[in-house]
């Protein structure tokens, strides 16, 4: 190729921006900010990163934390220096609210100021962000954007802004008629896959992932029982 | 009709009344309009004897009809995808590479033994293709799937291609394609070096060859 690796110093690490497609990089200035247990790959500078619970956030938890069901999963970054955010190799981008709301599956969320709120969405699995301020998420494969009316493999989904009506969607019309009871009754020629969707309608916009399989959540709390990481026992 | 790329794993296809497509089940990310979905019992064109010769070749891949008017995007499991456009001439392609098709393109099956008798059987067990290949001829698009980005290859008459047979995915146009070893004393004392197969495609056309050794 044209040029070697770019090799990247405190100083020359971005803002608050990505570093290549499946790493962000967060500049902590004695601020804070809310990230996701085990995505944290490295860090220059002297950052602590205390779990949620710890006394003197409770303050914070309180004013921006929202929701219990998910405490455990996050940490509080905070200090000086730069911090490198990445996971499963996902593809990872920033995105900046202001004054809005975005609903994102709880997996996908990697990062957010503390000037955000996280609330646990009405819809399981997801939480939601409100308020002004710069999240990180991961997808698998870059995030496409797309304007309801839409309907949307569950898996797919990655997220969505404004769209005030997310539903469910069945679509059998193959099993009608004689034939389609042929079909209901005995299997035959199987389902297409494709009976159940998201459904959204009104102004917003969708965010979708490229891919349907959604990678397993793994537990990022202990050291994880891998070759080569030292401190566990077999 | 044509697939657009939306990005590097996902691809927009725009349907219209009375022109249908055919994609492997589950594969659709979201719709837009009024598009059906219907499982293809025959999981794909022609007859019935089509589709036993499918079921007995191993490359009855479960797929889906889609039709109506609007836009569905589609993508699966995070492969990459390569659109290829096809002018007439054929695409041999692994039934389970495939993520959607135009309705259009004709569809069959090749018993890889017609390539080149015995080696060509054995050439399908060592790609992984088994004895059996899906081909699609005729004028239309086909999205297929990859591991890893694709890289297409030209084959002219004066340069063929070797290709290691874990890497081919798919190749069209006037090609010949046999299995070429190079085994020597070392890889039977277990010190080869690990590229004792290779195809080679000669003839001229394109062969496509995904990043990655790991088959789908």
């Amino acid at each position: 190729m044209t040029h070697g690796p770019v090799i990247y110093d405190p100083t020359t690490l971005p803002v608050d921006d990505n570093v290549n497609a499946y790493t962000f990089c967060v500049d902590l200035d004695g601020s804070q900010w809310f990230l996701q247990k085990g995505k944290m790959i490295a860090f220059y500078g002297a950052i602590e990163f205390n779990g949620i619970g710890h006394g003197p956030l409770d303050n914070l938890v309180r004013s921006s934390f929202h929701s219990p069901l998910h405490a455990s999963d996050w940490v509080v970054a905070q200090g000086k220096g730069k911090m490198l955010l990445a996971d499963r190799a996902f593809d990872v981008n920033s995105f900046d609210l202001d004054e809005g709301n975005l609903t994102i599956r709880s997996g996908n969320l990697l990062a957010f100021q503390p000037s955000l709120r996280l609330k646990q969405s009405i819809v399981p699995g997801f939480v939601t962000l409100i308020g002004t301020g710069k999240f990180v998420a991961a997808s698998n494969g870059e995030v496409v954007f797309m304007e309801p009316p839409i309907r949307v493999d569950p898996q797919a989904l990655v997220g969505w802004a404004d769209c005030p009506s997310p539903c469910h969607h069945y679509d059998h019309g193959y099993l009608r008629g004689f034939l389609g009871g042929v079909r209901g009754l005995t299997g035959l020629g199987g389902t297409s896959g494709e009976e159940h969707q998201f459904e959204f309608v009104g102004a917003g916009t969708v965010l979708l992932q490229s891919s349907e399989a959604l990678l397993d959540e793994r537990a990022t709390g202990a050291v994880p029982r891998q070759d080569g990481v030292p401190g566990q026992a077999r | 009709m044509a697939f657009r790329e939306l990005n590097s794993k996902m691809v927009e296809a725009t349907i219209t009344p009375g022109q249908r497509l055919f994609s492997q089940r589950g594969a659709m990310l979201a719709y837009r309009g009024e598009v059906s979905f219907t499982p293809s019992i025959q999981g794909g064109q022609g007859g019935l004897g089509s589709m036993i010769g499918r079921r007995v070749a191993g490359e009855a891949t479960p797929l889906m009809t889609v039709e109506g008017s609007g836009t569905v995007l589609f993508g699966h499991g995070g492969h990459h995808i390569q659109v290829i456009n096809l002018a007439g001439d054929t695409l041999y392609v692994e039934a389970d590479r495939l993520l959607a098709f135009d309705g259009s393109l004709r569809q069959g099956t090749m018993f890889m033994g017609s390539q080149g008798g015995v080696m060509g059987i054995v050439r399908g067990q060592v790609s992984g293709q088994g004895l059996f290949t899906t081909t699609l001829e005729g004028h239309g698009a086909v999205a297929v799937m990859a591991h890893g980005g694709v890289i297409e290859v030209p084959i002219t008459p004066q340069r063929p291609v070797h290709v290691d047979p874990q890497a081919y995915v798919a190749h069209h146009g006037d090609v010949r394609n046999k299995l070429s070893t190079a085994i020597g004393w070392r890889d039977m004392v277990g010190r080869g070096s690990g590229e004792a197969f290779q195809l080679e495609l000669s003839g001229s056309g394109t062969v496509f060859v995904q990043a990655s050794e790991e088959k789908l």
